[in-house]
């Protein structure tokens, strides 16, 4: 999966948010490392809609601040959902297979 | 802050343009918003931050659009919509071109050709006029000479005691110095090579504002008569010889067998003007006597002095001089800006370059134009209907404009590859056609150049056409008889305007193309005056440190000749110290008996040479008068005979009178005694010395045996002569130096075809470039003849067709569209001939031989013209000839 999008994914795993919120999400689970520009951020967004994986909410949920209330807000969907798990399990897959390869060479 | 950033905000809206317009209407204000914030963020931090925002968010929209583009494309979207964007417009092109690949291409490489031509040219202008010498303020920097009109020179080259009164006096420079071009015996471990050097005063690179990679430049101490053995070396010999080391100050290199210290280490510009290797002091005598004029100077002139201001200042800084040893004036100094001498030979090749390359490039557009007008004729159906379907005539000019753009990248973008390539074979194979120090380079320069031409041709050639289709009311091209309305006749009018601004400018490079080319072949055959089958030619420079004086220098002379014509196949060997096309050392003379000059009498200078007995033999210079040295003839011992051999142009000069003056006494002009008198022995044919194309001055041979009571000789060179291919003779003559003198390099080995030829270089790149040119106008000229006369017989399939109903031939008819094709021509060339006289006055100085009303160049462009045009209109005319009445008329009909 694109780097971006599984990120995406994440930030939106726990809670609903519009793009900015996405964005400032991204770049602090990353450690600042993963910065979505606007064209980046909403063209992956409309591209995930289109596959199902997430959907864009018809108005802002009732607790958000005035001023992000105007942007549209995102929620991920079941099937993003499998989505996110499915490629948590490859990666997890993948580190213990790493960190079993790197104790055995420990000592080489 | 607030206003700059919604003004930001606007801009970066601007910018989202380039996205598919689905992805903006969803979120183009949201993205927008978001920019915000980060440049609201980072302006807060400081202007650095906000232009970083900028650029991020500007790579942003680059990178991601192409995508976001073919994503959109991917799925189904209203037609309304494609018909928007500038990308759809470009896949309309796209499609409209794979419909007809071969116009298409054809097109495509017609711009290509003429971009290229244009790209080549432009990069070699730009590398020798425009782009400025790579030194701080280079407009202040002025070459600095002498000039002697009674000597017939323009360039005497400066003398050094006239450049100390100079140094002394001159009030209007900064700075200024003598620079001279040279070579010297550079040794390597087993042997040695030759290395172009410059010797140089030591405040050349003060004057040029140029400093050393390592070390330091040379001291007014090191640069005197007799100083310490020191020299600066280039980057080129530091990289090669040194690896490049930080600690090569203070080493030593091996120069014409003496012991030189390493003080420096020279920028690669230090290798103006001519590619010298090295730099050495020139340690001249400000108080010797006796002249050299063989130095060039250049000053950098004080902020503001102008030109002229310099040259008066010159003049009074010469004042002495004058007053003291030439009353007359001779000889008076000489000013010029650093470019112009430096350009000065290449100008006239420049401007014809660039008006040919200019010319092809309108012919081109003018080609292309009127191949997309034809094209656009036939597409009025499908314009007529767009229009008829609510597009709007500005939609329709852009989408035809977006084709031409479409064509005039692909063309720029392939000409300018070809361009650059072009050049590069071009410059490899004559290195005399750009000055050594220009920087060819396919630069920044080089792009803009090319896409300035790309839009320009685009926009001249696209919007006729588009204007010209819009125009077209959509009635008239829905309608059945549309094609036959007044507007096309205005669409047959600017074809024929087209066509024949074609020919005319295809016209103009045929004869100047056609006179250099025949400029070229006379030079060809011009007599050079002697012989070059199965001759060579080599240098060989003897040390001073090692020869000393006349005596060993001539012994090992000798024993060379002697090995020389041992090798199988030589028959003849000689020495000469200034072989044709290469040096010149002058002198003056004068017949005994002649009445002293008068004031302003001219003197032309002499051309000087010492030479072996066997030279004129070895050259096959031919006598006309007399014979050659005898062997061992002049020698001191011989007691005061001196034998010179004269050349005619000599002859003519001192005894205008005197058919044959062998047994005439000369004597050196400024020698008041009586007893040096030199007795002429031999007249011999004029060798062209300074180039085919030059005319050849005074001339005098003296025997070798002066060697010794002439100027030291820096180099001599070897003639041999051999039965055989000379090329073979290489090999061996380097092994016979070797054996003599392991540390002498053989340099300048070269056939004498070679150097005929090398001589010739730029004349012939000249003719081939033009000639070209003219070969590219000729056949897009051609193919607009053709393609003007097959539109029309297209169009007037129906009128032919009834004409043949009601009885008329088909010669008849083949006779009517090559009078058309041949009307056009006969205006072409009405307006091109006159034209091509005013353009070959131009470059009347590259036409040796040639006047440029030359009257078999001329009729050889009509004939040329008249019979290709022929050709070009018989076969679309063949085509009406067999035109079926029945089928156009029922074609016309439907």
């Amino acid at each position: 999966m694109r780097r971006h999008w599984f990120f995406i994914l994440i930030s939106l795993a726990d809670r609903d948010r519009h793009g900015s919120g996405i964005m400032r999400d991204v770049l602090e689970l990353t450690d600042g490392e993963l910065k979505l520009w606007p064209v980046k951020l909403y063209g992956s967004l409309d591209q995930l809609s289109e596959h199902g994986w997430i959907r864009g909410l018809d108005r802002a949920p009732a607790n958000a601040e005035s001023d992000s209330a105007r942007n549209r807000w995102f929620r991920i969907t079941p099937a993003g959902r499998r989505v996110l798990a499915a490629e948590l399990a490859r990666l997890d897959a993948t580190v213990r297979v790493a960190a079993r390869r790197l104790a055995h060479s420990g000592d080489a | 802050m607030r206003r700059g950033v919604r003004l930001g905000q606007r801009a970066y809206g601007v910018m989202l343009q380039l996205l598919p317009e689905s992805l903006r209407d969803r979120y183009g204000d949201e993205m927008a918003e978001a920019f915000g914030e980060e440049l609201a963020v980072a302006r807060r931090v400081g202007r650095v931050a906000a232009l970083g925002v900028w650029l991020r968010a500007f790579g942003d929209v680059a990178r991601c659009a192409p995508y976001e583009h073919w994503r959109q494309r991917k799925q189904p979207r209203p037609k309304e919509q494609r018909m928007q964007s500038f990308l759809s417009d470009l896949r309309f092109a796209g499609r409209s071109f794979v419909r007809q690949p071969g116009a298409t291409a054809l097109l495509i490489v017609t711009l290509v050709l003429a971009v290229a031509a244009n790209t080549a040219v432009f990069t070699l202008l730009d590398g020798t006029f425009f782009r400025p010498f790579p030194f701080a303020e280079p407009s202040r920097l002025v070459y600095l000479n002498e000039k002697a009109p009674r000597w017939n020179l323009e360039f005497t080259g400066i003398d050094y005691t006239d450049f100390a009164v100079w140094r002394d006096r001159a009030r209007a420079f900064e700075s200024m110095a003598l620079l001279s071009n040279e070579s010297v015996n550079l040794a390597d471990g087993s042997g040695s090579e030759r290395v172009d050097v410059s010797r140089v005063t030591y405040d050349f690179a003060t004057v040029l504002r140029i400093k050393p990679i390592l070390g330091r430049m040379f001291t007014r101490e090191e640069d005197r008569p007799k100083g310490p053995n020191v020299v600066a070396i280039g980057s080129a010999i530091w990289k090669e010889r040194f690896g490049g080391s930080q600690n090569v100050i203070g080493k030593t290199l091996r120069i014409n067998s003496a012991v030189y210290t390493i003080i420096g280490v020279l920028p690669p510009e230090a290798e103006f003007p001519d590619g010298a290797k090295m730099w050495l002091p020139i340690g001249g005598n400000p108080n010797e006597t006796g002249h050299s004029y063989s130095y060039d100077g250049i000053g950098r002139l004080k902020t503001g002095v102008t030109i002229e201001q310099a040259a008066k200042d010159l003049e009074q800084a010469h004042q002495p001089i004058w007053l003291k040893s030439d009353s007359s004036h001779t000889v008076s100094p000489r000013v010029m800006p650093l470019h112009d001498r430096f350009v000065s030979d290449f100008r006239v090749v420049g401007v014809a370059l660039g008006a040919g390359a200019s010319l092809v490039l309108l012919i081109a557009c003018a080609n292309v134009a009127g191949a997309m007008l034809a094209r656009s004729m036939f597409r009025r159906r499908e314009v007529g209907i767009r229009i008829a379907l609510g597009a709007s005539g500005g939609r329709v000019v852009r989408q035809l404009l977006t084709e031409s753009l479409a064509l005039a990248a692909l063309g720029g973008a392939g000409g300018a590859l070809l361009g650059g390539w072009a050049l590069r074979v071009l410059v490899a194979a004559n290195s005399t056609l750009v000055p050594k120090w220009a920087a060819l380079s396919v630069g920044p320069r080089t792009i803009i150049f090319s896409i300035a031409v790309v839009a320009a041709t685009a926009l001249l050639f696209g919007l006729a056409p588009a204007l010209q289709l819009t125009r077209e009311d959509s009635h008239d091209a829905l309608g059945a008889g549309g094609t036959r309305t007044t507007s096309s006749k205005r669409d047959r009018r600017l074809l024929d305007v087209l066509v024949v601004a074609e020919i005319g400018l295809a016209v103009v490079l045929l004869a100047t193309g056609g006179l250099l080319v025949r400029a070229y072949t006379n030079l060809r055959h011009v007599d050079p005056g002697f012989r070059s089958d199965g001759a060579l030619m080599f240098r060989i420079s003897l040390p001073a440190v090692k020869y000393r004086n006349g005596t060993t220098q001539l012994a090992f002379y000798q024993t060379l000749i002697d090995r020389l014509k041992s090798m199988p196949g030589v028959d003849h060997a000689a020495l000469i110290t200034c072989p044709p096309f290469t040096c010149h050392w002058g002198n003056f003379f004068k017949p005994e008996g002649a009445p002293p000059l008068r004031a302003n009498e001219t003197d032309p200078v002499t051309l000087m040479r010492l030479a072996s007995p066997e030279y004129f033999a070895t050259m096959g210079i031919q006598f006309v008068h007399g014979r050659a040295f005898n062997e061992n003839e002049g020698q001191a011992a011989a007691g005061g005979y001196r034998p010179v051999v004269v050349n005619e142009e000599f002859a003519r000069h001192a005894w205008p009178t005197i058919a044959d003056p062998v047994g005439k006494r000369i004597g050196s002009r400024d020698d008041t005694s009586s007893t040096n008198w030199s007795t002429v022995v031999g007249v011999v044919k004029d060798v062209k010395h300074y180039g085919l194309a030059r005319p050849m001055i005074p001339g005098i041979y003296f025997p070798l045996t002066r060697i010794d009571s002439s100027a030291n000789f820096d180099s001599f060179a070897f003639v041999v002569h051999t039965s055989g291919n000379p090329v073979s003779l290489f090999p061996s003559i380097r092994a016979a130096t070797r054996a003599l003198d392991p540390e002498l390099p053989v340099f300048r080995l070269a056939t004498l075809h070679s150097m005929v030829d090398q001589s010739l270089a730029q004349a012939r790149t000249v003719a081939f470039v033009l000639a070209a040119f003219a070969a590219i106008a000729l056949t897009l000229a051609v193919g607009g003849i053709y393609a003007v006369l097959s539109y029309v017989v297209g169009r007037r399939q129906h009128e032919i067709g009834i004409r043949m109903a009601l009885g008329a031939q088909s010669l008849q008819v083949l006779r009517m569209v090559v009078r058309q094709g041949l009307v056009l021509v006969a205006i072409g060339l009405a307006i091109g001939l006159p034209s091509s006289l005013m353009a070959a006055r131009l470059v009347s100085s590259l036409l040796v031989g040639v006047t440029a009303w030359d009257p078999v160049t001329y009729v050889a462009v009509v004939a040329l013209l008249v019979a290709t045009g022929t050709v070009a209109a018989v076969v679309p005319a063949r085509r009406a000839a067999r035109v079926d009445p029945k089928i156009a008329l029922s074609e016309g009909a439907t």
